[in-house]
């Protein structure tokens, strides 16, 4: 369906690796990465999202975390949080290949 | 049995007295009868009944129907009487010491209570019979018999009557020795009882058990359709911010050339430590091998001499070093063990810290555990017609390919043998396989300079396993020509070597050779497809395994090259000891024609040996010289720290196979 379409289109986009979509208690309910990477993902990842969005909300109380991103020496992971329950993180790699 | 006329005690005095002295003479009579009877032997039971023969009989049929024993019933008959006698006396008022005759026999009571008899004696012998003289109490049977015999007079003395006085025949009295004598112990004893002990333990166990449970894998969630709904609303909402962010990451230069260290870095190769054990180094022994333990903290070091000729009888030493210990004494080695012949090469065991494998010079191959201080010996193979006949150039610890936590030792020598042991119970190393290289049966992929007549085994001097796949080894040869070969060979290797399992022949492809042998070769960690290969023509060679031809060649000496050794953390950097003397650093993203460091570990310019990289702390290099020293060095952060895009580059050399 839709859901379906939409995840493809990402996960298609230039340089990404895999994607998910998480729900609020972090556990993952769509993926395109092996089953061990995915949890391992979705329970390090949904602690760190909801440690950032305290963290802006405490700063300013009107504020919100609308996107994270964590760059690293291999691979740069984004992570767009969603209002009530779900999270989507996308791994990307930070070089082309061809 | 015994009928005692009593009589009235209303009689007269006189007649009362003439009665008791009668009576009591009878009771003499009889005691002495007794007596007597006691010596005799009690006659037949028929002779009995039919009636007395002597006139001294009546007592005797009693004694004879009673009496099952000699001394027994005269004890009983005498003391009875003795005691009847001692009534009557006291009933009758007779005086203690009585002595009243009657026709002659004379009876004396004196006071002590020995009664004494004095009888005329007839001389009526039964022929051969002696008469001797008796006293009465059986306590005094024998003592009469003999007193009595010593007095007796001789038989067969005829003669007249006459009367003749005899000694005096005293009978003691038992009444005082009645309670005293008249005892005798018979005892029996029952054979000694034997006994055994048998128990029985049974066994009473229980289990128990005790699971944890296993934590629940956290399966991705079917969505529902309630929730879809919320799901496309939220990725429509997400997926135009997604793109627009990956969009801006390629186009981004925000991050270029932004690296960032964590570490404090180090710019240079310092030495950490200079270890070296004085009685070995005294001795003019070389480093031949070192090797890091399984913890990366236990530095063993093995000291042989490696120029030596065919023979040597030379001890030697394997020295341990725990680097990780407070008040660390660089001459002074954590563990050293004694070792009958040279040690040539050492590894230590992939997951026990304390074991370590030595080949020596004799062929053998030895395991020591060097946490014992006293007999560190764990297994050796012994000088069976299994082992090598020359000396062992390498040993590798590999796992057994269905318990992967059980390892073999895999010895490669200069005999051509390379053998897999088996630690088996009583400390010996079994031959599990075993493979042999004869020229004949290396594959020709390469033409080889001299193939030679006959069986001719050809010298490994270095093995490397791939790290990818587990049955594929690289073989150095003395020829100079690495092997490529597999541990799933099957083809029989036609040796006449006498070996207990059937050797194979493990060589598949040949690659081009070098100048002269090849001491060292090393797979690469992180390529499935390369290896380099150092001899001794000074040139380092990279293959691919693909192809016989080496992708690059380095010179780095002109001396021999003794080791060489990939990088555990950077793809592209590897490291080769060399005869001159010095520890070279090559980085392939830097430079691939000279190296980028070169470590000058020896003054004198003796060579190095061997060196080995700490696999659990990267910064340290472990590299061994003919001096005897080993020396610990740190490397810069440039070589420990993995840089962007290493493997692609990696990748890139190794896709440059010729076509």
């Amino acid at each position: 369906a839709e859901v379906e379409e939409t995840l493809k289109r990402i996960q298609s986009h230039k340089g990404v690796i895999g994607t998910m979509v998480v729900n609020a208690e972090g556990i993952p309910i769509r993926t395109t990465l092996d089953n061990s990477t995915t949890v391992q993902y979705a329970g390090l990842l949904h602690q760190l999202t909801v440690k950032a969005k305290s963290t802006v909300r405490d700063i300013d109380p009107q504020n919100d975390l609308t996107f994270l991103r964590i760059r690293s020496k291999k691979h740069e992971i984004m992570v767009a949080p969603g209002n009530l329950a779900f999270n989507f993180i996308c791994k990307a790699s930070l070089y082309l290949t061809a | 049995m015994l009928v005692f006329h009593r009589h009235s005690i209303q009689e007269e005095t006189e007649d009362k007295r003439m009665a008791a002295n009668r009576a009591a003479w009878f009771l003499l009579c009889w005691e002495h009868q007794a007596a007597q009877a006691a010596l005799r032997p009690p006659p037949p039971c028929r002779a009995a009944r039919a009636g007395p023969r002597r006139p001294q009989a009546p007592a005797d049929p009693t004694l004879a129907a009673s009496a099952p024993g000699r001394s027994a019933p005269s004890l009983s008959l005498a003391s009875v009487l003795t005691s009847v006698l001692h009534f009557l006396q006291e009933r009758l008022r007779l005086p203690q010491d009585v002595s009243f005759e009657n026709r002659g026999r004379r009876c004396d009571r004196s006071k002590n209570g020995a009664i004494s008899l004095t009888f005329p004696v007839f001389r009526s012998w039964k022929r051969g019979e002696r008469r001797p003289l008796h006293q009465a109490g059986s306590a005094g049977a024998v003592a009469l018999a003999t007193g009595g015999t010593a007095s007796a007079e001789g038989p067969g003395r005829p003669g007249s009557l006459q009367d003749e006085t005899l000694g005096v025949a005293s009978v003691p009295s038992q009444w005082r020795g009645v309670q005293g004598i008249c005892r005798e112990t018979k005892s029996c004893q029952t054979a000694s009882i034997a006994t055994a002990e048998a128990s029985a333990q049974v066994r009473k166990h229980a289990d128990a058990q005790v699971q944890t449970e296993a934590p629940v894998p956290v399966t991705v969630l079917p969505l529902s359709q309630h929730d879809t709904s919320r799901l496309t609303a939220f990725l429509r909402r997400v997926e135009a911010m997604v793109i627009r962010e990956l969009n801006k990451n390629w186009q981004s230069h925000a991050f270029d050339g932004f690296e960032v260290n964590w570490m404090e870095p180090q710019q240079t190769v310092s030495c950490l430590h200079t270890l070296g054990y004085p009685p070995a180094q005294g001795q003019g022994l070389h480093v031949t091998s070192v090797s890091w333990n399984a913890t990366g903290s236990v530095l063993a070091c093995a000291y042989g001499r490696l120029d030596d000729g065919d023979w040597s009888t030379l001890k030697s030493f394997v020295c341990a070093w725990n680097l990780d210990r407070r008040g660390l004494n660089p001459q002074q080695p954590s563990a050293v063990v004694e070792v009958p012949s040279a040690v040539m090469c050492l590894a230590f065991h992939p997951t026990q810290p304390s074991h370590v494998a030595g080949g020596l010079y004799s062929g053998e191959v030895v395991v020591w555990d060097m946490s014992r201080s006293e007999d560190p010996l764990l297994w050796r193979t012994g000088l069976t017609d299994d082992t090598h006949t020359d000396p062992v150039c390498q040993v590798i610890w590999l796992p057994e390919p269905r318990h992967s936590h059980r390892f073999r030792l895999l010895s490669a020598a200069a005999d051509g043998k390379v053998l897999l042991w088996q630690g088996a119970g009583t400390g010996q190393l079994q031959l599990a396989e075993g493979f042999a290289l004869l020229v004949q049966q290396l594959p020709r992929s390469t033409k080889l300079k001299k193939p030679s007549r006959g069986e001719t085994e050809v010298g490994v001097t270095a093995v490397a396993f791939s790290s990818f796949d587990s049955s594929l080894f690289i073989l150095g040869t003395e020829g100079g020509f690495p092997l490529k070969c597999s541990l799933a060979a099957e083809e029989v290797a036609l040796t006449r070597m006498p070996s207990s399992v059937p050797l194979r022949a493990p060589a598949q492809f040949t690659f081009s050779p070098h100048g002269g042998p090849v001491y060292s070769v090393s797979y690469s960690p992180f390529h499935r497809n390369l290896f380099l290969s150092a001899g001794t023509d000074g040139h380092i060679h990279l293959y691919s395994v693909l192809q016989a031809q080496p992708l690059t060649s380095l010179q780095l000496s002109h001396k021999y090259l003794f080791a060489v050794r990939w990088s555990p953390v950077r793809p592209l950097v590897f490291a080769a000891a060399s005869g001159e003397g010095d520890v070279q650093l090559f980085d392939l993203q830097k430079s691939s024609q000279k190296p980028t460091v070169s470590i000058v570990q020896t003054q004198d310019g003796s060579p190095v040996y061997c060196l080995e990289f700490n696999s659990q702390q990267t910064q340290l290099l472990a590299a061994g010289d003919a001096n005897g020293t080993v020396k610990v060095w740190q490397l810069s952060t440039a070589f420990t720290e993995q840089g962007p895009r290493e493997t692609e580059d990696l990748d890139q050399l190794a896709a440059e196979v010729a076509t």
